[in-house]
């Protein structure tokens, strides 16, 4: 089935965003970005420049670039005039008072020159995705009449698109949340873009959006406050050097950067470092422009722009007839609500409502776009919905740690299998205890299950191999088997229901595990470091029988001595571990010494103790031991 | 199929037979089982293509600021015009070894003066009349570009001779 996309096509910048497994996706253009100007280039040979290409020729190219081609979209030669004077390339009037730019004598609508740039997103998207793409949803802002509509529709038509629907840009932000699930709500989107400054305020009742008013300024966004720091840095430059960094071109672009980079790192930090050495030379030399900016001074130095964005939320909200406590939703879109100040005052506006702002802000239109895209595709059709293990699931391992099989939140059906053995020498049964949570302990989790695997033949602890699958189907039925390898005896227990817990008690034993993890991380290391200890001081205990007498005396008074201190100190329940860890770390260099003596002795028998990480399975005297190999 | 007789008609149930239906279901299911494994796979590739590219992005950032810094100890070069002294060839040898260093990564400097202006590789600041080349041509460097492998991996920042 054809993939169908989302479009959000910007002022400044636009964006593409798909359904990918059920998830949106901003889409990579071909420069390796998630944004592309909304700019286009008619060059002298004839070519047509898209996105970033268009915007670097575009200050020797002034006239044939056309950028911002949104606000001409749709509207009357009449009513653009304001516009005009702030584009450096003509605008005429076609026939029928139409709006049509002049390019190199030869005139086009606006809506030809957007679908320049939404043929250039499909493109990309289409080499994104490795399919052709032919069906599309646009945003277009709350306000544009339907002349404007028809205009963006007729852009996507003339790129070859198919356009699904056109839909607002607050509407897709409000789809990006999912607040179409959401009962009736009012929710106000305040959208402070690149150059533009939108308010809407909306209702959601039965997945319908009603757009009841909007409110902005066609002219406020983010390169207003870049100005104002550009001038604020060049003013204060000028004080100290005398010179006015403006006033070169290469500078002036330096200083650009810096101040746009500045005011992204003070929406995360209080004071920012501006450093452009070399950033212009007169007759006594080199100079070096470095000053620190504080997010106070950004504030004081910006503070008119972001008070101009009162007047628009005050308006939209009283032509909605809306009080502010009957707002249940904020939305903010743009990358220019990231400043902390334009948050203060929308939190100031708004009541104090916490605004949704986790989706980021740049993409949050194209995301909703590609959510109702998806929609409209039926890309939700056909899908068959998996459900999760709410919880992990796992055994009960020596030192009564449990051992996860299955981690939580993994898509079932799933089957997982390891092999455990035993603790005990000749140990001839395994408790399995089956569990599920979160803890690090079998104790303070739920248990679902107990068995006991019997008849496995007598051999030294770890040797016999004990597979345990988990395997859970698509309706959350838990089938937990152990099968002694070897005798291929096995035992199994069927648990349904695991994944039916209510999500107060999913939430409750998550929060558990998270307020224990400290506690919990401590006493596994202790066990671990018990079983360790164990292990090594049994191994070497093996080593010595196998090697009899050539062992020498003292080496084998030392071992005895040490196993000694480490059985006495796995036996004790407040175990020194760190004494522990010393010890085994002695016996463990002694092991190696051992072995050493019997390589050169040529003695068949070696130690096999790599690593005995023990976790028994069961607390009982017969429990068993996993030194987990893990199957493939 | 189950024929009747009634009044002397042959009538077909035309419910279909059982088998008929579990095949259905079963080439449905099938279907379904199909679309997962694709899913699945085509889920795979993805993830493996979004690491790579994940991983492109991180050195990328990185080795873009770090170019930063180049391009001041360029400015920092230019200022000391020809003066041999010691302390001038030591930095020219941290700027080789700097250099050295990008190149390991792949990345290399590319010139543009006297080049056809060229968008792709290109980000015109200004123009200039008046220079000793063809309008259209760069005509000064402000900031070099760099190449990763044969891709632009940062534009060059150019004036651009025109016509006086």
């Amino acid at each position: 089935m054809a993939k169908a996309i989302g479009i959000d096509l910007g002022t400044t910048n636009s964006v593409v965003a798909v359904m990918e497994g059920g998830k949106p996706t901003v889409i990579i253009n071909s420069e390796g970005n998630r944004l592309t100007p909304s700019v286009v280039g008619f060059t002298t040979t004839g070519e047509r420049l898209v996105g970033q290409l268009a915007k670097r020729q575009a200050v020797l190219n002034p006239e044939n670039t056309i950028s911002s081609a949104k606000r001409f979209i749709g509207r009357r030669f009449s009513e653009v005039q304001s516009e005009i004077k702030n584009v450096p390339y003509k605008v005429v009037a076609g026939s029928d008072d139409a709006v049509r730019f002049l390019v190199m004598g030869k005139q086009y609508p606006p809506e030809e020159v957007s679908a320049v740039v939404l043929r250039r997103l499909v493109e990309d998207a289409a080499k994104y995705l490795g399919e052709k793409i032919t069906d599309a949803v646009i945003t277009v802002p709350a306000y544009f009449n339907d002349a404007q509509r028809q205009a963006t529709q007729d852009a996507g038509k003339i790129a070859g698109l198919n356009v699904l629907r056109i839909i607002n840009e607050p509407t897709a932000a409000a789809l990006a949340y999912g607040l179409d699930k959401k009962g009736n709500e009012t929710i106000l989107v305040f959208d402070l873009g690149g150059g533009t400054f939108d308010v809407s305020v909306l209702d959601v009742g039965d997945g319908i959006f009603e757009v009841h008013s909007t409110a902005g300024d066609t002219h406020l966004g983010g390169d207003d406050f870049d100005k104002r720091l550009v001038d604020w840095i060049a003013e204060e430059f000028l004080r100290d050097h005398g010179i006015d960094l403006r006033k070169d071109r290469q500078s002036l672009q330096r200083l650009s950067e810096a101040a746009e980079k500045a005011k992204i790192e003070l929406s995360g930090a209080l004071e920012t470092n501006i450093n452009l050495p070399f950033v212009t030379a007169n007759a006594s030399g080199p100079k070096h422009l470095e000053m620190k900016l504080s997010r106070a001074k950004f504030d004081q130095l910006t503070a008119d722009l972001v008070e101009r964005c009162k007047g628009p939320v005050e308006r939209a909200l009283a032509d909605a007839k809306i009080q502010v406590a009957q707002l249940d939703e904020v939305i903010l879109v743009g990358g220019s609500t990231r400043i902390p100040a334009v948050q203060t005052l929308v939190r100031r506006l708004t009541g104090g409502k916490e605004p949704n702002q986790s989706v980021n802000p740049d993409e949050v239109v194209a995301i909703g776009a590609a959510i109702q895209a998806g929609v409209l595709a039926g890309e939700v059709k056909g899908v068959v919905l998996l459900d999760v293990t709410p919880l992990s699931l796992g055994l009960e391992t020596l030192g009564g740690v449990m051992t996860k099989l299955i981690e939580r939140n993994t898509t079932i059906p799933a089957r997982k299998a390891e092999t455990f053995s035993t603790a005990e020498d000749n140990q001839t049964a395994v408790d399995v205890h089956a569990l599920q949570g979160e803890r690090e302990f079998a104790k303070d989790n739920r248990t679902l299950g107990h068995f006991r695997l019997e008849g496995i033949k007598a051999a030294p602890r770890g040797a016999p191999q004990v597979e345990v699958t988990f395997d859970i189907d698509a309706n959350g039925v838990l089938t937990v088997t152990a099968k002694d390898k070897e005798t291929g005896k096995e035992q199994k227990i069927t648990v349904a229901g695991s994944t039916q817990l209510s999500k107060d008690e999913i939430d409750r034993m998550v929060r558990d595990a998270q307020s224990h993890v400290e506690d919990d991380k401590r006493r596994r290391e202790e066990v671990s470091a018990r079983n360790g200890a164990d292990s090594i001081a049994y191994e070497v205990e093996r080593q010595i029988r196998d090697l009899g007498d050539k062992v020498p005396a003292n080496e084998k008074a030392r071992a005895e001595q040490l196993i000694t201190q480490i059985r006495e100190l796995v036996k004790n329940e407040s175990t020194d571990v760190p004494l522990m860890r010393t010890a085994t770390s002695d016996l463990q260099q002694l092991a190696h010494a051992l072995a050493a003596t019997t390589q050169t002795q040529g003695s068949p028998s070696a130690a096999h103790a790599d690593g005995a990480n023990g976790a028994p399975i069961g607390g009982a005297e017969d429990v068993i031991d996993a030194e987990f190999t893990q199957t493939k | 199929m189950r024929p009747s007789d009634i009044n002397g008609k042959i009538i077909v149930d035309v419910q279909p037979p059982e088998i008929e239906i579990v095949r259905a279901l079963l080439r449905s299911e099938h279907d379904m089982y199909l679309r997962s494994l694709a899913d699945f796979d085509n889920y795979r590739r993805r993830v493996e293509r979004d690491t790579a590219a994940a991983i492109e992005r991180g050195k990328r950032s990185l080795i873009l600021a770090f170019l930063e810094v180049v391009d001041s100890f360029d400015r920092a070069l230019l200022q000391v015009g020809d003066a041999a002294a010691p302390l001038v060839e030591g930095l020219e040898a941290v700027h080789r070894k700097t250099l050295a260093l990008l190149q390991t990564q792949g990345i290399t400097p590319y010139n543009s003066v006297g080049e056809l202006f060229n968008p792709a590789l290109h980000e015109a600041v200004a123009s200039v009349v008046g220079t000793q080349y063809a309008p259209g041509v760069v005509a000064d460097e402000l900031q070099r570009g760099y190449k990763a492998g044969d891709a632009v991996f940062r534009p060059a920042l150019v004036r651009v001779s025109q016509q006086s």
